[in-house]
């Protein structure tokens, strides 16, 4: 109670907005969009694009946790659609901007299937079918030979994702493929930032604070929220369609219930119900990796990440993204899941 | 007929341990409102404590050798101990690990919202296995059966072979559950747990310590859930994943008895079990895909009756 009459003090509007760690978190953004290009290698930017694209997935993760109070343990599953419709869009010879519409489209409409049984109820229903999605798709992917390339997965021909020959950048592929995710992902953030903006984002965010009262007010829960895992599902549809157009290859393994684990702590530890706190999510799920690599003090990735999630979720309940600015920081009393 | 029998028999052997497991989440849920998804990983940890008690060294199963084998040789007493020690020592260290993580993490947490201590328990999840997988390695490790695991070792019933490790499991499991009613019914520990259950500000309002008694709590319902574990006797294989789809089904089981109904927990166990064990057969899904027939019984459960089979139908208040 305590918490959150400080938090009403402190959240009064200051005089003027104080610069320092906003300005500073664009400029090193800014720079990790333009110092990339120029003095990475080939592979190293493609591996660079597919952690980018990650992003969206995160965001995701962000939109139907951070802001509408409903765990998803079950956004691998949704990248593993995306990338398997396309490489089979891919296939048929249609044109990839329209494949990956499609495919994005489509996997909206699959998150929304799964995710309409927990609906009917409140609490935490939802994490429980994603999860279970999560740890039965890998081995249904393998089942499914035709469409998933069953065992040994399938390989599809990226070659059309290339720059069109007026730009003069035919050996700088790489380079133009990274300038396409970023493109799609900021068009994603700008999606997000316009949706929790809006109407619906109001109602999205009352429904995490109180689902009755939000109910009360009129708004249709179930509506808000059928929409909300739709289009959090078709973020990371889309994720899995620029992953299988930055590396041809795919496969079941891809897409076990790890990497879903993985996508729901680093929308943790980014911060969840801040836009920016997915792309701190994706820095962590570079950075964890790397500490662990040149301390050596954690030979196990798991470990780091589980051990950060419960981390921060004492230091830091905003995650990075709430350390780095303190305005942010004062919302952890609104974050919940209402129980059942 | 027989051959349904026999289906039968083998889904009460799994059903019993979806069971156990089970039970532990709803103990947990009942008295916090909290979906403890570390529940499993922490029965794994304690099963694999159960075998590092019970592996003599350099003598492990498929090979590979049992790290903590040495040590345990070294500092516990009559090191290899009989698969039943062995067992009780597992669920000893789970209810250790129960009490150490209501105390260090989930307590003072207490006043943060469910969503940090839900986020907590997948931290935990994840932490969990990766420290086992850390430790003891990916390998699949068999755990010997405390009970009788020869070929020969069954009654028939109905045509149908009805092993002496599933009357033994379920004998253990009845037989929790009995000391569980007891400790409930009997003890002043129960009689705070249940008021604690009914309504924590009330509880702590007439002088129930609860912290304690939480604790308490934590700890036997992650020592039935360790049970999960040390049981698999023989028809699982224990390695870092078991326990993540031994989750999926103690999280089916639960949601189809009610998420706040101990014999929920139970009928639900069976019921996944057996779901489990005859859809192969009459429904030709395939065993690789064993995940599914509870994954869509949980679904339905959603659909029809979304509080379950014996949970209370929640009356909400603004």
């Amino acid at each position: 109670m305590t918490a959150t009459a400080e938090a009403g003090i402190e959240a009064m509007p200051e005089p003027k907005p104080r610069p320092g760690w906003h300005r500073i978190f664009w400029v090193i953004l800014a720079l990790l969009v333009i110092v990339p290009p120029l003095v990475a290698e080939p592979l190293e930017l493609n591996r660079l694009a597919r952690l980018v694209v990650l992003v969206l997935a995160v965001l995701g993760v962000n939109l139907l946790t951070g802001y509408t109070g409903l765990i998803s343990l079950g956004h691998g599953v949704f990248v593993g659609v995306g990338a398997f419709t396309m490489a089979n869009l891919i296939d048929t010879g249609m044109s990839l901007y329209l494949a990956g519409l499609l495919a994005t489209a489509f996997t909206g409409a699959v998150g929304l299937v799964l995710g309409l049984p927990a609906l009917r109820v409140r609490g935490l229903y939802l994490a429980l079918i994603t999860f279970g999605i999560a740890l039965a798709f890998p081995p249904f992917a393998r089942r499914l030979g035709t469409w998933t390339g069953g065992v040994t997965g399938r390989t599809v021909v990226n070659d059309a994702f290339a720059p069109p020959s007026f730009l003069g950048l035919d050996d700088q592929v790489h380079v133009w493929r990274y300038g396409c995710c970023l493109v799609v992902v900021a068009l994603w953030f700008l999606l997000a930032r316009n949706l929790i903006n809006s109407r619906v984002g109001r109602a999205m965010r009352t429904i995490r604070d109180d689902e009755r009262a939000a109910a009360t007010f009129g708004i249709n829960v179930t509506a808000v929220k059928a929409g909300v895992i739709a289009i959090s599902s078709a973020a990371a549809g889309t994720a899995g369609v620029l992953q299988v157009l930055l590396n041809p290859y795919v496969s079941h393994g891809d897409f076990s219930a790890f990497l879903s684990l993985r996508l729901y702590a680093a929308a943790v530890l980014g911060g969840l119900g801040t836009l920016i706190g997915a792309v701190f999510g994706v820095l962590a799920l570079i950075i964890v990796p790397f500490i662990n690599g040149v301390i050596g003090l954690i030979d196990n990735e798991a470990v780091a990440f589980g051990a950060g999630l419960v981390i921060v979720t004492f230091i830091a309940p905003t995650g990075l993204a709430g350390l780095l600015d303190r305005r942010t920081g004062k919302r952890e009393e609104t974050g919940r899941v209402s129980p059942s | 007929m027989e051959l349904f029998l026999q289906r039968c028999f083998d889904g009460m052997f799994t059903g019993a341990i979806y069971a156990s497991l089970a039970l532990a989440i709803v103990m947990i849920y009942r008295s916090t409102g909290l979906l403890n998804f570390a529940q499993g990983e922490m029965a794994m940890m304690s099963g694999y404590i159960a075998l590092m008690l019970l592996t003599a060294p350099g003598a492990a199963g498929f090979g590979f050798a049992l790290r903590g084998t040495d040590w345990a040789s070294r500092w516990i007493p009559f090191h290899p101990w009989p698969t039943s020690a062995a067992i009780a020592g597992g669920v000893a260290f789970g209810a250790t690990l129960g009490a150490v993580i209501e105390r260090f993490v989930m307590r003072p947490l207490e006043r943060k919202s469910t969503l940090s201590q839900v986020n907590v328990t997948i931290g935990l999840l994840i932490l969990l296995n990766g420290m086992t997988l850390w430790i003891w390695g990916p390998f699949a490790r068999s755990f010997p059966s405390p009970f009788p695991n020869e070929i020969r070792d069954f009654v028939i019933i109905g045509g149908a072979r009805l092993r002496y490790t599933t009357i033994g499991v379920w004998a253990v499991l009845l037989a929790a559950i009995a000391i569980l009613g007891i400790l409930m019914q009997r003890t002043k520990t129960g009689l705070a747990f249940r008021a604690i259950t009914s309504s924590r500000e009330n509880a702590a309002l007439v002088g129930v310590p609860v912290g304690r008694t939480l604790a308490i709590g934590w700890a036997i319902a992650a020592g039935i859930g360790a049970l999960s574990a040390s049981l698999v006797g023989g028809a699982i294989v224990l390695e870092p994943l078991t326990m993540m789809n031994m989750l999926i089904y103690a999280l089916a089981a639960a949601t189809i008895g009610g998420l706040d109904s101990p014999l929920g927990a139970v009928v639900g166990g069976l019921i996944v079990g057996l779901a489990q064990a005859l859809a192969p057969g009459y429904l030709g899904i395939p065993t690789e895909l064993t995940l599914l027939p509870p994954l869509a019984a949980m679904v339905l459960a959603l659909l029809v009756r979304p509080h379950g089979l014996f949970g209370t139908v929640p009356v909400s208040r603004l």
